[in-house]
């Protein structure tokens, strides 16, 4: 008897320790959602923003907006499975289509999207670079020329000065 | 009022054709007379479409329910102010609006040039009419403000009808901003008609020499800047009204006023080449061109519904007349170049790799990758559609990943461009430029890295931030030194002086700071928190030093809305800070909702609260905090780049010699020789 009764003590003090532990986990895993459901783009239609961040113009309220909730519930409910969250987002896509990526995928035409930028500047920096090797190469003519004629004279010089300050002098 | 209005609008279409048709033969002519009036012909358009936009505002003011697009737009509850503003809340309005500044451009131009630049002024005059009369075309034709409401009755006729009230505002709209944001962006797009129109004018009247480029300097720095208080407007509109937390989302309709700010920055840049140095003419004309194209494809994507966006309220069918506005547009400009290409030759040359020319051509080009990327980028689901079948969407979190690395780069040819040399920069002018900038820049960044900062990009962020502005401060103080040493004024009268002097150079200079402003704000998002909770009365939520106490929730009834408040006590370190009051707002009259949010700001953090529902089970308010940091360096950025634009439209003041002890001030001559052996004279950036 005395040792049931300990059994039971021994049982209420674990649960009562590790309720809170419980409680965090449940609030770990909607926060993983949450966090998750910003990788997935709301599929409201009212808005750009991620299911995780969704307080679309005219929606039901300010957000996340009723939809955002479904989706946030459904990648809650993958996670619960115990799935990875790339697995998770994986699934997500599958049923909402491409049009829930929050960015293109880093494989197939989706790799075009993270490339462009990289082609744009090399192209861009190989053109400027060219751009100034020819206008240098100008401008090194330019002095070869100019270093070829012949110098003016101390007198010249003099007398263009003078010139000058006479016509300045008001 | 109604008739007055659309007679008007028609009367205003009738004036720009002539205006353009006569423009057209009056440059084959050359008939003064015929040049006179199509000018006229130009300015009465103007006028008639100012009535015609009045005619639509009284009709608003007037609760004229008769008309549809009033009826769309407003209801007899809504405040003054905003029946006023609710003329660009819609289609048919906004490009009304759109005319209409467009129109008080057109008439400054043509008013300010009507006995200047003979040659060159009919066909400044006869673009500007093209443009207007596409605008004219669409709002009497398309989607014309005027339209009565009516219904086909039984035997086909038209039955007209007045409501007793109208649908109501959309809700969003019924913000301060919203007052100033559209008007500010739309000033901006329309401004740039301006310069393009001077640029293709000048290519093709083969007008000589960069006057072209003096002329249209002010108005293109006049649609920049309008540009620029749009776009962040804008973000505070989203920031304060749409509730995530954020200001700028990549949205579309943000990415397509986004791209003519980069290509005229880029412009505003290059063109200083040319004004100095007599290069990139080539280069200049086309920036200014793809700008202009740039605003129209931002109309496009607004309206077409191309892109899905937060502006949904503005679409429509009208995207294919803006697509045969841009291939004509585009037709006329390759027309124009290639036809007189050789007007744009230029004998470039670089005297040395390290220059401010080199740094120039540098800043154009991240400024145009930008550019591009951005636009692929919000075109991509588009192209993805068409290649493989499935829309694939591109986010934030993609545009943050391409644009970020490019902004830092554009920090840093900020800081390192002024510091250049026209020309040729020496190896010692180097070393003494770049030194305490670079230490400064170091050092600000081990002090925020001492704070606890670990974001590689935040880090390189304030490293530059602090390099830029160290090298703004120093260009100061080397001016301000000269002008001290030489009239014995203090630092800020010296500083002062040194502006009005040279407002562009240093109006560019403070510009720049408000640039610096902004990129510290844009950094402070490395730092942000967030925490939403169900949160009972009495209950409290924490985010970083900041304690929030639901107090009370009530309701407070207003002319066009209910709103239902959270009554929060704000506590930092465990002291009452204020009290805030997110709402959340009921509007019967269309039965939407929307969001008020409460912001404590300070420059150091924001404290951004939002009261996100009511948790339909159990009946708990939700509460959704943000701990933003540094998000009034935005703003403040923003009203700097504002006024640095402002100096530098200011006529200079020109350079005198105070003596001690004379009577009379003197044009300073010779100032060089007279300055002491430690002050440099370097060309600045102007």
């Amino acid at each position: 008897m005395i040792r049931r009764k300990k059994i039971l003590i021994y049982a209420a003090v674990a649960a009562l320790t590790l309720a809170p532990i419980a409680v965090v986990s449940v609030r770990a895993q909607l926060d993983r959602a949450h966090e998750l459901g910003k990788r997935i783009k709301c599929s409201c239609g009212g808005c750009e923003q991620t299911a995780g961040t969704c307080y679309h113009v005219g929606g039901e309220f300010s957000g996340p907006c009723g939809i955002a909730k479904q989706m946030i519930k459904e990648i809650q409910g993958h996670l619960d499975k115990g799935l990875a969250d790339d697995q998770v987002i994986d699934l997500m896509i599958k049923e909402y289509g491409t049009a829930a990526y929050v960015e293109p995928p880093k494989k197939g035409f989706g790799l075009v999207a993270w490339l462009m930028p990289g082609v744009y500047l090399l192209v861009g920096a190989v053109v400027v670079i060219f751009v100034m090797s020819r206008w240098r190469k100008r401008a090194e003519v330019a002095e070869a020329v100019a270093a070829r004629q012949k110098p003016v004279s101390a007198e010249a010089l003099e007398r263009a000065r003078a010139l000058a300050q006479k016509a300045t002098e008001e | 009022m109604d008739v007055f209005g659309s007679f008007a609008l028609l009367l205003a279409f009738v004036c720009a054709l002539y205006a353009l048709v006569g423009g057209i033969a009056a440059i084959a002519t050359r008939h003064p007379l015929l040049i006179k009036s199509t000018r006229q012909a130009g300015m009465a358009a103007c006028v008639l479409i100012f009535l015609a936009t009045f005619s639509v505002v009284y009709l608003f003011v007037t609760d004229s329910f008769s008309i549809s697009y009033v009826v769309s737009h407003s209801n007899r509850d809504l405040a003054t102010f905003f029946k006023v503003v609710a003329l660009w809340s819609g289609q048919e309005g906004s490009l009304l609006f759109w005319c209409f500044l467009l129109s008080i451009y057109i008439f400054s131009v043509l008013i300010a040039y009507r006995n200047k630049h003979g040659e060159l002024m009919p066909y400044v005059g006869t673009i500007l009419a093209g443009v207007q009369l596409f605008f004219l075309t669409i709002s009497n034709f398309v989607t014309s403000p005027f339209k009565l409401l009516a219904v086909a009755n039984a035997s086909g006729a038209l039955e007209y009808y007045t409501r007793p009230d109208g649908s109501g505002l959309n809700p969003v709209l019924q913000y301060p901003e919203m007052i100033i944001h559209p008007p500010n962006l739309y000033s901006g797009y329309t401004g740039f008609t301006i310069p393009f129109a001077f640029a293709l004018a000048a290519l093709l009247a083969r007008y000589p020499g960069e006057k072209w480029i003096h002329l249209t300097r002010k108005w293109t720095m006049i649609a920049w800047c309008f540009q620029t208080v749009g776009i962040l407007l804008g973000a505070h509109w989203a920031y304060a009204v749409l509730g995530w937390g954020g200001y700028w989302g990549w949205d579309p309709v943000e990415n397509a006023s986004f791209l003519p700010w980069l290509t005229g920055t880029a412009f505003l840049h290059s063109v200083m080449m040319q004004e100095k140095r007599g290069m990139m003419k080539v280069w200049n004309v086309w920036l200014v061109f793809i700008t202009f194209m740039l605003c129209i494809l931002g109309t496009l994507l607004t309206r077409s519904g191309v892109v899905s966006s937060v502006h949904a309220f503005a679409q429509s069918n009208i995207g294919s007349w803006f697509v045969g506005f841009l291939a004509v547009t585009l037709a006329v400009c390759l027309f124009a170049y290639f036809k007189n290409r050789d007007y744009l030759k230029s004998e470039n040359q670089l005297d040395s790799i390290v220059s401010r020319e080199s740094s120039f051509l540098f800043n154009n080009l991240v400024l145009l990758v930008a550019c591009i990327a951005i636009l692929s980028g919000t075109l991509f689901p588009v192209f993805s559609e068409w290649f493989t079948g499935n829309r694939i969407s591109v986010g934030t979190p993609f545009f943050n990943k391409v644009n970020v690395p490019l902004g830092l780069l554009l920090l840093f040819l900020t800081g390192v461009g002024p510091l250049l040399a026209w020309r040729k920069t020496s190896a010692e002018s180097l070393k003494r430029n770049f030194l305490w900038p670079t230490i400064a820049g170091v050092v600000g960044a081990v002090i925020v890295i001492a704070l606890g900062a670990r974001d590689f990009y935040a880090i390189v962020c304030f490293l530059l931030s602090t390099f830029v502005a160290a090298t703004i401060a120093v260009e100061y103080y080397r001016g301000a030194k000269v002008i001290r040493v030489r009239s014995n004024l203090n630092w800020l009268s010296s500083a002062v002086e040194l502006t009005l002097r040279n407002t562009r150079r240093y109006g560019g200079y403070i510009v720049h700071v408000g640039i610096v402003m902004i990129f510290v704000g844009l950094a402070g998002q490395a730092f942000n928190q967030e925490v939403q909770k169900e949160i009972g009365i009495g209950g409290t939520a924490k985010i970083g030093p900041y304690e929030l106490l639901l107090q009370a929730l009530d309701q407070k009834q207003e002319k066009n809305y209910v709103a239902e408040r959270m009554i929060v006590e704000v506590m930092k370190d465990h002291k009452p800070v204020m009290i805030l009051f997110p709402e959340r707002r009921n509007f019967p009259t269309n039965q939407e909702s929307g969001t008020m949010v409460a912001i404590y700001s300070t420059l150091r953090e924001d404290l951004y609260v939002v009261y996100a529902g009511v948790n339909q089970g159990s009946e708990v308010p939700t509460i959704h905090v943000f701990l933003n940091p540094l998000v009034k360096w935005v703003w403040y950025g923003g009203i700097v780049v504002v006024m640095g634009t402002i100096v530098a439209l200011v006529t200079p003041r020109h350079a005198v010699l105070v003596l001690s002890g004379a009577k009379e001030q003197t044009q300073a001559k010779g100032l060089r020789t007279t300055l002491p052996s430690s002050v440099t004279v370097r060309e600045g950036h102007d």
